[in-house]
């Protein structure tokens, strides 16, 4: 989820993923006890523009030392290695006393409640104005089986990005609004040459990370991916169907998804800033900070637009990434302080506008920064249609893997490359996910 | 044998021993121990790691996916290993011979060694990116083509064959032609210049000599260059994953790629034990041939 | 440029022979062709790395294909260390590889010779099981290997990174060193420092050593860029701060927008990483061939 917001930047995310796995090899290696250093270890994966990310950090954990006394020794751990990282964490690998985390409710679930996020029920009350200061979409992020685990501060919230250049072409003059516009949009944009060789497609469902544009797609015709205690699988339906159906349509009837669209090589950023492409269905917050600052030369021929809707709603796939307290450390005290203190209004509007990444605080979404642009006002009010893509089973990162392998990808993979019937993948897909999400029930 | 001799000749070898023992042969009986246990990233910390027998085997004997990734396997090795061989030894010719330029040649020869596998991997992927590739637009511009070749994705399979296949083997031969090279090339001097001369003096053509003095000198060389290449291909990951993915398809997936994906997608280290002591089996089988091979050295 | 180099084959005798065989002529110019034709294939995607290294990121995308920089620029060497210390990973990768490749060589050397020379107790066994360790696949051993070097407290330095590489380079420099001492260096050699009155090791040292540097020097080479070009264990061993190797931090630079809108910069990271490899094969390439021939590698 939140993870591949800031990765997702580069084709190359092979090479993470190799680098992650292979840290995940020591996953399962003796857990190393927490040294007992002084200062209170704080982590955080880079966000944005690498050096003014570092240098707002440092500064507003410099103010918090000065403040309060208390020394923090920061790492930054690359988008590269982070996933292993807090993998190696919940299996009980050296962890920090506090960090930037996503992915709670897996995280937690493989820790247990012996390694990884730790509860902080008894903190709460350092946020009496949680509720009304935040979106309430992001606190669900921090909420896990009942326990309040830190807060929120960054959100992944995806909105459509169009060709403001393509759709003028084609005498359009706005994204469109639901699937069936989706439908007409496409085949207006898409372009072929002589040979019948396709030059620009019309549409993409969403970044490389296929099952990650899926999720949204299935919510909005009406489904949902497991019940709510997170021990049975709920895809073999006619939202799942209906979904794939449409997807499977956009590439093979209607001819404006390129069918390529699943495999690594293919890379929609690319083929967008290159006019390859005409929209994308369902992008991070930061291509919007990217293609500003990177392409400067595209100002004006790009926007953004809330996500459409689909048969049953506008649920747009999103998550929030927190600040949050590991189990195993000897100051929790320490710790909350200090997210105390980064979770005000000034030192989130700083990281904000350091990182360009959505802000959970009402207060930040209102200032100017996110408003003196219009795709900026589009995120803020994509808040409003964010529903978590975190789902209550440990197994759901491997689930929607955007690998070969994963039930999620492969059932795709199937009904929308491979053509298989529809039908029967969904209920081998099923069939595969119910048997994956037992592992992680106790019996 | 004096006890002095001893001694000398266990102190010289033992660093080297220590370090097999522990960064080679202890992890591999570590892995195949895990292979016979149940350990599941999701279920360690309830259930631990009870002894399952066979049952890893039997799971990935059953899926029709990995018996696809052996055939897979063993193809790519027969394709890398003959691609990689017969440019070798052509190209060992030419840069055996005497002519000036030959270091610049052979410095050329070997660029692809300076670079690392992930790199490769990454300008190969753009070279090869249907869209962009700019070998596409050279084959479109002299008319080659009128459709651009899906080199990392089409899915169209004869029998096991396929686009993306080829194209991930001559990523393969590229990354693995210097050594090959530089190690026939040593082959290559040993054999004494006499004998190409006798050779001449019976009037025999380049071919012939290739034929009947070359090859059946360069024959010990060859052999265990084969079972190297052998070894190494089986086992191999890197530029497979990191330029299909195992995809289109499966078409490009490789047993240690299969294993890799059960280990750190799936988070079944059992599985992945299990897929990885399969590749061990068929690496041990050319091994036994290799170290036979090596032995005989020995009592000759 | 091979299509006349053919032509000196085998010096005197190979031009003797030019005139009087019309086939010979048409082997040589189809052998020419079809070297061309390799080389092409092997140039083309460094000489498109050199390329885009002195472009912008916005002309190598460009379709249809720029192959020659319209105004070649250094900005993106100049700009490449600001996302990641590319020198510093550099000299990392420059610091564990030659400790690495000069301590493994050593080891193997001085583990070939008795393995050659000497007939002991368990020596069979020995070269077995160092030869064996040369079909394990990598992916076997990544999840025990990260265990034993996590146990030792030797994750994340230098010293862990740099001995699992003499592990992995052991087997191969064993074998090519043994061939060498078996067909290279007589036994006479060191028979006569024995004479003198010379101890086991101090014959080893004082003659075997400087005789078979040329054997040695290849087996450096090779075990150099394994651990050069590795990236598999460097990212598992050695991923953290300002230690890391170049290839992880290429990796980094990968996921860090290299793929994209930094392309010109990684192209130009990719550049300075392929450059100590090649600084280090000029240095050594006189001895590669001859350390290996004469029946090393049989």
């Amino acid at each position: 989820m939140t993870s591949d917001t800031t990765r997702n930047r580069g084709k190359n995310r092979t090479v993470s993923t190799l680098m992650r796995g292979a840290a995940l090899a020591g996953a399962l290696a003796a857990g190393v006890g927490t040294a007992a250093a002084e200062p209170v270890k704080f982590w955080s994966q880079p966000y944005g523009d690498l050096l003014q990310w570092q240098s707002s950090l440092e500064k507003n954990i410099q103010a918090f030392t000065a403040e309060t006394g208390i020394e923090v020794d920061l790492q930054i751990i690359n988008w590269s290695s982070a996933f292993s990282n807090w993998l190696t964490v919940a299996q009980g690998g050296a962890a920090p006393d506090c960090a930037d985390m996503f992915w709670l409710y897996s995280f937690s679930g493989i820790g247990g409640d012996k390694y990884g996020p730790k509860p902080i029920n008894d903190h709460r009350s350092a946020w009496p104005e949680l509720d009304k200061d935040f979106f309430p979409g992001s606190l669900t992020d921090v909420n896990w089986q009942g326990d309040f685990y830190g807060i929120p501060w960054r959100v992944d919230v995806r909105p459509i990005l169009v060709s403001r250049t393509a759709l003028d072409e084609a005498g359009l003059a706005a994204a469109p609004d639901n699937w069936d516009e989706i439908v007409a949009h496409a085949k207006a944009l898409t372009k072929r040459d002589d040979n019948g060789n396709v030059s620009r497609w019309g549409y993409n469902f969403g970044m490389t990370n296929a099952p990650q544009a899926l999720v949204p797609l299935y919510w909005q015709a009406g489904g949902s991916f497991m019940s709510d205690d997170g021990k049975t699988a709920t895809i073999d339906n006619d939202e799942m169907r209906a979904t794939l159906q449409w997807m499977h349509d956009m590439i093979w009837e209607h001819k404006v998804v390129n069918p390529d669209f699943m495999e690594p090589s293919y890379d929609p950023q690319a083929d967008f800033v290159s006019g390859n492409l005409a929209m994308v269905g369902s992008v991070a917050p930061n291509w919007g900070s990217q293609l500003s600052s990177q392409y400067p030369e595209l100002n004006g021929s790009w926007e953004m637009a809330i996500a459409p809707k689909g048969p049953k709603n506008r649920d747009t796939y999103s998550g929030a990434g927190y600040w949050g307290v590991l189990r195993g450390t000897d100051k929790e005290a320490e710790c909350v302080k200090l997210i105390e203190f980064l979770s005000q209004n000034d030192q989130m509007q700083s990281l904000s506008e350091a990182s360009s990444a959505v802000s959970p605080r009402r207060s930040v979404m209102a200032s100017n920064y996110w408003a003196d642009e219009p795709w900026k006002k589009v995120l803020s009010a994509s808040l409003e249609y964010g529903r978590t893509s975190q789902h209550p089973s440990p197994v759901w990162s491997a689930l929607v893997s955007p690998k070969p392998g994963s039930v999620i990808y492969d059932m795709m993979y199937d009904a929308l490359v491979a053509q298989k019937n529809i039908d029967e993948v969904v209920s081998a897909a099923q069939v595969r996910m119910q048997v994956e999400m037992n592992r992680s029930s106790d019996n | 044998m004096r006890r002095e001799t001893l001694i000398f000749c266990y102190a010289m070898v033992a660093p080297a021993l220590i370090f097999t023992i522990l960064l080679g042969i202890y992890p591999m009986l570590a892995s195949i121990r895990i292979s016979f246990l149940e350990y599941d990233l999701l279920r360690v910390h309830t259930t631990g790691t009870p002894w399952v027998g066979f049952e890893n085997y039997l799971r990935v004997f059953n899926d029709p996916k990995f018996l696809q990734t052996v055939v897979n396997t063993g193809i790519f090795t027969v394709l890398a290993v003959s691609g990689v061989i017969s440019l070798g030894l052509l190209l060992s010719q030419v840069l055996n011979e005497d002519y000036r330029g030959r270091s610049v040649v052979r410095l050329l020869v070997c660029v692809p060694w300076f670079v690392p596998p992930v790199v490769a991997s990454a300008i190969w992927m753009w070279l090869l990116n249907t869209d962009r590739s700019p070998i596409n637009y050279l084959l479109m511009h002299w008319g080659l083509i009128d459709s651009n070749i899906r080199f990392l994705t089409d899915r169209e399979a004869w029998g096991p064959f396929s686009v993306p296949m080829l194209s991930v083997t001559a990523v393969r031969i590229w990354n693995g032609l210097p050594f090959v090279v530089i190690f026939l090339l040593a082959g290559l001097q040993s054999i004494p210049r006499s004998l190409y001369e006798a050779a001449e003096m019976d009037g025999a053509s380049i071919l012939q000599k290739f034929r009947y003095v070359t090859l059946p000198l360069l024959g010990p060389v060859l052999g265990v260059l084969l079972m190297l290449l052998v070894m190494t291909g089986l086992g191999h990951f890197e530029i497979n994953y990191i330029m299909t993915g195992g995809g289109p398809q499966n078409l490009t997936n490789t047993m240690a790629i299969y294993s890799y994906q059960q280990a750190f997608q799936n988070w079944r280290f059992d599985t992945a034990a299990a897929a990885s002591g399969l590749i061990l089996i068929l690496t041990g089988i050319v091994c036994i041939y290799y170290i036979r091979g090596q032995l005989k050295k020995d009592v000759r | 440029m091979s299509v006349s180099g053919v032509e000196h084959v085998n010096g005197k005798a190979g031009r003797r022979l030019l005139s009087s065989s019309r086939r010979d002529a048409l082997t040589r110019i189809a052998v020419g062709v079809i070297t061309a034709l390799i080389l092409i294939y092997i140039l083309v995607p460094v000489f498109w790395m050199l390329k885009s290294s002195f472009q912008s990121a916005l002309e190598i995308r460009a379709n249809p294909p720029i192959w020659f920089p319209g105004e070649p620029t250094l900005k993106a060497y100049e700009d490449m260390d600001r996302l990641i210390p590319v020198w510093r990973y550099l000299w990392n990768s420059v610091v564990v590889s030659l400790i690495a490749s000069v301590i493994a060589t050593l080891i193997a050397t001085a583990a070939a010779y008795v393995l050659a020379r000497f007939r002991f107790p368990f020596a069979t066994l020995i070269l077995t099981l160092i030869l064996v360790t040369q079909l394990i696949p990598p992916i076997t051993r990544v999840f025990p290997v990260y265990t034993f070097i996590q146990s030792l407290g030797l994750l994340n330095t230098y010293t862990g990174l740099t001995l699992a590489y003499i592990g992995f380079s052991l087997p191969f420099a064993v074998l090519l060193l043994r061939g060498y001492f078996e067909t290279s260096c007589p036994p006479e050699l060191e028979e006569a420092a024995m004479v003198d009155g010379c101890s086991h090791f101090s014959a080893f040292w004082r003659i075997i050593l400087p005789v078979s540097l040329p054997g040695m020097a290849a087996v450096g080479i090779f075990t150099f860029l394994n651990a050069w070009n590795d990236f598999l264990w460097a990212s598992l061993l050695l991923n953290q701060g300002s230690m890391k190797t170049i290839q992880v931090g290429i990796g980094d630079f990968a996921s860090e927008g290299g793929g994209v809108q930094y392309v010109n910069l990684f192209m130009a990271a990719c550049v300075v990483a392929t450059v100590p490899a090649v600084i280090m094969f000029l240095f050594v390439q006189r001895w590669l061939v001859g350390g290996l021939t004469a029946g090393s590698v049989k």
